[in-house]
């Protein structure tokens, strides 16, 4: 099996309200998809969602890594037979990109999209390769930024809706009496995670989070900007609260460096950021092996290609704590798919068995929401 | 409801008026009713309406099954309406439609049309259901039907004329806008009424009733089904 051409759609999907926290305002989603055919005919979807404050990419860097790298590093090559994500790995180029932490969304992309045409190909959902450990995966939910009346709305939603997990954007001036006002909402059974995007200091995580312990938060996602792992070691050391990293958690060697400060209770891997499915699993299993819990992100505004892949892993990861993603419609004012993978009430949502990543994408509505489509061939 | 003085009804109605003004005041809205929207956008709209409405009777049979006692008769009555079965409305209002779309000069476009309305049914059927029972997925049904005919009967004339001056279509293709505009006052009248009957017989609370209401409606549920490409305003602008 060869790869012989390649379409890559910058999305456009406006969303059906905005979402903000204290790094950004999102009204539509841009994600990047990639769509691979081979020799036979078999296409595969991959999605990437680029972000300048976490990985340093954008829609920009995507569209020419991937056509300028990451697609002649595959074309034409003779796709290894997929018993393990080892030869995936093995078989899709490393590559860097300048003044960035790493292309992982990008590469991302194109992992996502070669595996599913290569289980299609052979008629094999993903769940060959990554077995379920449970029958269902169930979703937490987050309330945006904004108002702290709005938030209140969101908390609210989300408990007409069931769901059991819920997080919370803080990161201004007002987060002790956001959280307050949310966790009134959501009452006391469901499970609050806060997430401050990075936007305080050291002092400021200090005191916010010693003031709202007695809410019950679960854990505290990136309290501090990105940066030495030893900083957040000493704010683990100061609050009650458990510490969860994202923005500060990219690479496996960032995984490394967080554990072996012992800087963190949580990890939250996220397969766009990571930079694909192998990756994602090595950082979950390096933190697993340390007793590190692991929550499953996802991306604001992804579409069901995203989802669909997040769905496998937390179906197959050994444990996670909370899982994200899979709003679907619920954000997206269209998804890309004939199946809906939006979780349902309390969250849940039922595993997918279908060839690859077990959807089935509508090509016309890409081209439709795309601001660029780039075709890739063999030429170049 | 934040003010003890509220009822459900007008808390609902407060709702629902804050999305009319949201719809007239979005760009896509006001560049329509000005002419300066391009022919383009005048057929996306036309068939955007199209498509929205075009299984309103299904809709409407779902909510007479599970309407409560104090209710059953406006939505019988609102079923055999669309239906072109009630005096007030001779001919069904999907036929309406397909005037709407036959005088626009898109009468092509109804099958595919008929067929993304039927997709948007089946999605409504097999996607997960957000909620734990049916009284709440009723409650959003309803919620959006009513929130309609509100809409309508304040903005349908306006639409008409737009349409009728900028896209020059003739007036009797636009009928199913005059007929709203003339009969969704009562009906949104009457809707809200059975909207608070709903909340009322199967025991919801205002708080749960008002949550269900607004997620339904979310930003502007209007501009979202007839302005597909609409982009909701940020987040951002409403904090502190």
């Amino acid at each position: 099996m060869k790869l012989v051409a390649a379409t890559v759609y910058a999305l456009r999907i406006p969303f059906v309200e905005s979402f903000s926290h204290s790094a950004t305002d999102r009204r539509w989603s841009d994600s990047v998809v990639v769509r691979v055919r081979d020799d036979a005919g078999t296409e595969g979807y991959g999605e990437g969602a680029p972000r300048p404050y976490v990985t340093g990419e954008t829609v920009e860097t995507m569209l020419d890594l991937l056509a300028r790298e990451l697609w002649p590093g595959v074309a034409e090559r003779e796709v290894p037979t997929l018993d393990d994500f080892g030869a995936l790995t093995a078989f899709l180029p490393e590559i860097r990109l300048a003044g960035a932490i790493a292309p992982h969304a990008s590469r991302a992309a194109l992992e996502l999209a070669v595996l599913d045409c290569a289980l299609r190909r052979a008629g094999r959902p993903l769940a060959s390769m990554l077995p379920p450990r449970r029958p269902r995966v169930i979703y937490s939910g987050v309330v945006t930024a904004g108002s702290v009346a709005r938030a209140v709305e969101h908390a609210r939603q989300m408990r007409a809706i069931g769901l059991q997990h819920i997080k919370v954007k803080v990161g201004f001036d007002d987060d002790v009496a956001r959280v307050a006002a949310v966790r009134e909402a959501i009452g006391p059974d469901a499970s609050l995670r806060l997430d401050a995007n990075g936007a305080w200091r050291f002092d400021r995580a200090v005191a916010v989070l010693a003031a709202v312990e007695r809410f019950g938060v679960a854990a505290v996602e990136q309290p501090l900007p990105r940066g030495p792992a030893e900083e957040l070691a000493r704010l683990r050391r100061a609050v009650a609260v458990p510490l969860m990293v994202d923005e500060s958690l990219v690479t496996r060697a960032d995984a490394a460096a967080l554990i072996e400060a012992g800087a963190v209770d949580f990890v939250n891997v996220r397969i766009s950021k990571c930079g694909g499915l192998a990756h994602s699993l090595a950082i979950a299993e390096l933190a697993g092996k340390a007793g590190v819990g692991v929550q499953l992100g996802s991306q604001v505004g992804e579409t069901a290609i995203l989802s669909a892949a997040g769905r496998h892993l937390a179906a197959a990861l050994p444990s996670t704590a909370f899982v994200e993603g899979s709003f679907g419609t619920l954000l997206l004012a269209e998804d890309v798919s004939v199946e809906s993978v939006r979780f349902g009430h309390r969250g849940e949502a039922p595993l997918l068995t279908g060839p690859g990543l077990g959807i089935c994408v509508v090509e016309e509505r890409l081209r439709r929401r795309a601001v660029a489509v780039r075709e890739l061939t063999t030429g170049g | 409801m934040g003010n003890g003085h509220e009822t459900l009804r007008s808390t609902i109605e407060k709702h629902f008026a804050r999305q009319v003004e949201s719809l007239t005041m979005c760009a896509e809205f006001q560049a329509l009713e000005s002419g300066r929207a391009t022919p383009d956008q005048y057929d996306a709209f036309i068939e955007n309406v199209a498509r929205a409405h075009l299984r309103s009777p299904q809709l409407l049979a779902f909510l007479y099954a599970l309407a409560p006692p104090a209710a059953a008769a406006d939505l019988r009555h609102n079923l055999l309406e669309e239906l072109g079965l009630a005096a007030e409305s001779d001919r069904p209002h999907p036929d309406l439609l397909r005037d709407l779309l036959a005088g626009a000069g898109l009468g092509g476009r109804l099958e595919a049309l008929e067929g993304q309305s039927d997709a948007d049914l089946r999605r409504i059927v097999v996607d997960p259901l957000l909620y734990g029972t049916l009284r709440e997925v009723g409650l959003g049904a309803l919620t959006e039907i009513v929130a309609f005919e509100y809409m309508l009967s304040r903005v349908s004339g306006r639409i008409a004329r737009a349409l009728g001056t900028h896209r020059g279509i003739p007036a009797p293709a636009l009928e199913w806008f005059t007929h709203h505009s003339a009969v969704d006052v009562r009906h949104a009248e009457q809707g809200l009424d059975d909207l608070e009957a709903y909340v009322r017989y199967y025991d919801l609370t205002d708080d749960e009733a008002l949550t269900i209401v607004e997620l339904t409606l979310r930003e502007n549920v209007f501009a979202r089904r007839y302005f597909r490409d609409f982009v909701a305003p940020s987040a951002a602008e409403g904090r502190r």
